[in-house]
């Protein structure tokens, strides 16, 4: 029905904008933790802050309207479309390399192969990055973050939440961000090029944001499900969607269930996922195996870590649980 | 040879008789995959029409596309979720009314011209519950492929689409979130106002 690369476009663009005011981020995000719960009128599991996060939502909206946008809108009139193309590139270039880390990371040798290649080709034949080249020579662009990293290692996503400037991003997204920043090569150039990376990636956003004002209802909800649809299908490579999918089936149509069924249904989405993550630990696991012992023993690693990450959110979780109640 | 005769006749009528039959079943249970194919094929038809049809064009002629391969009343209950309960019949009548104009005029709006573009089919695959997935993408020349996911529904003889996937973004999750929260938190009305401005903005550009 709609064309949703343009949507991941522009949360692309968010992430991009954390790089620079992360440190801001992470002190207010820190305040939204306490404002948020007093407040709290429309419940939604992924999303207990809403009230804050609607606010923060409407402030970044004022930020892209009066400043981001007109800027964006200057340098996309005086900048020709090739140029454009190119700066995209090359920014698009320099994040390959926090790609083929990630992908290590995740255990996925042959993509981090790949994705090393396609940095190669372009940064040597593609001029710096300005052309993509490997494009052509069917080496797509893959999306890995630390965020994805730490998904695929049991970390839970944790709360939605709304940062100023820097726009939507979970409990999970603000270390990934952290990472992320500090191994993108264009955060240690300098001031002039991190203000043409902000142009870049509001300029390339620009379709998206158009979309949602088009398309959405409510663009608060609209901006968090997307994101959060987008970000799970980036942990899970795509394969927690038919599960997903079967949620739906008649729920509505016995209407008995009431609140009980509405509140149960995104906790199986959870449960869901986190089998999906652990049945890609359990195939690479496979995959390892059958190539090379020491690498089997590496994905056993990353087992144990896995494990160990989830009982400490499942711990957390219990603390959480423990702490409602004493209130 | 009257005998004869009758018995051609009996044979005659019974492949008539035999071959109506095959053809109205063709017709009804169309599969899930055809459903799917069928309606992309409209919708390319029309995009490449796009320019000169016109806004208005393109949803007289995307209309029935959208209406025979969507479970639009389905779609709009769900989207609802469980406040479709609360809502009078006559609301309900509105709201899936409102909502197969939406669905329609966001058709007509995001897919208004052609340049290459095409729908492949990549696989298919039954789920737990008895609904169907059809895998799919569109290949837009110059860009990333977008990935379809189609899941449908049996709907007596036929297949109907009742939720699409875009690269893993659940059009029903999204559209039930919006919807729900925008009935707690604003009302029928509300709701209805805001989709009613949806389709007007689409109308014009």
């Amino acid at each position: 029905m709609n064309r949703p690369q343009n949507g991941n476009r522009s949360v692309k663009m968010q992430h991009t904008f954390s790089g620079i005011l992360i440190g801001v981020a992470i002190t207010l995000g820190g305040c939204a933790t306490t404002s948020g719960v007093e407040q709290q009128t429309v419940a939604n599991k992924a999303d207990p802050y809403e009230n804050f996060n609607r606010k923060m939502f409407v402030f970044n909206d004022h930020v892209d309207n009066y400043v981001a946008e007109p800027i964006s809108n200057a340098y996309k009139w005086i900048t020709p479309q090739f140029m454009q193309t190119g700066v995209f590139n090359f920014f698009n270039n320099l994040k390959n390399v926090n790609v083929v880390i990630n992908d290590v990371l995740q255990a996925k040798f042959s993509q981090s192969a790949e994705d090393t290649g396609r940095f190669a080709i372009n940064s040597t034949v593609g001029l710096g990055g300005l052309f993509d080249v490997a494009k052509h020579v069917g080496l797509e662009q893959n999306e890995e973050d630390f965020d994805q990293t730490l998904a695929v290692w049991g970390v839970p996503q944790g709360s939605y939440l709304v940062l100023p400037i820097l726009g939507p991003s979970t409990a999970r997204g603000i270390p990934g961000a952290v990472f992320d920043t500090a191994a993108n090569p264009a955060s240690y150039i300098g001031m002039p090029v991190q203000l043409v990376s902000m142009l870049n990636a509001r300029a390339s956003a620009e379709g998206a944001l158009k979309f949602i004002d088009e398309a959405a209802l409510d663009p608060y909800v609209f901006t968090r499900e997307s994101f959060l649809q987008w970000r799970t299908n980036l942990a899970t490579d795509g394969k927690s969607e038919a599960s997903d999918v079967d949620g739906f089936d008649d729920e509505p149509l016995d209407g008995n269930k009431g609140t009980a069924s509405g509140q149960s249904s995104p906790g199986n989405a959870d449960a869901s996922n986190k089998a999906g993550f652990a049945l890609r630990l359990d195939a690479e696991t496979k995959e390892f195996e059958q190539a090379s012992h020491s690498f089997s023993s590496v994905a056993q690693s990353f087992d144990d870590t896995a494990k160990s990450f989830e009982d400490a959110g499942a711990k957390l979780d219990k603390l959480k649980k423990s702490k409602k109640y004493a209130r | 040879m009257v005998l004869k005769n009758m018995k051609l006749a009996v044979v005659f009528m019974f492949l008539l008789f035999g071959t109506a039959n095959a053809f109205a079943a063709d017709e009804g249970a169309a599969t899930a995959k055809q459903v799917v194919e069928k309606f992309q094929a409209d919708l390319i038809a029309v995009m490449k029409d796009g320019k000169k049809l016109g806004y208005a064009g393109r949803y007289e002629k995307l209309k029935d596309p959208v209406s025979n391969s969507h479970e639009l009343t389905k779609i709009a209950r769900i989207v609802v979720g469980k406040e479709w309960e609360k809502l009078s019949e006559e609301q309900q009548q509105k709201l899936v009314d409102v909502f197969s104009r939406l669905s329609i005029a966001s058709y007509a709006h995001n897919f208004k011209d052609y340049s290459g573009e095409s729908f492949v089919f990549d696989s298919e695959e039954e789920t737990t519950r008895g609904g169907v997935v059809v895998h799919s993408h569109f290949v837009v020349p110059g860009d990333k492929p977008v990935k379809f996911d189609y899941m449908l529904k049996e709907k007596g003889t036929s297949w109907r689409i009742i939720n699409i996937i875009a690269n893993g973004v659940s059009d029903l999750a999204l559209k039930r979130s919006e919807y729900t929260t925008i009935l707690q938190r604003e009302g029928f009305d509300a709701l209805i106002t805001k989709i009613n401005e949806k389709i007007d903005n689409y109308s014009k550009q």
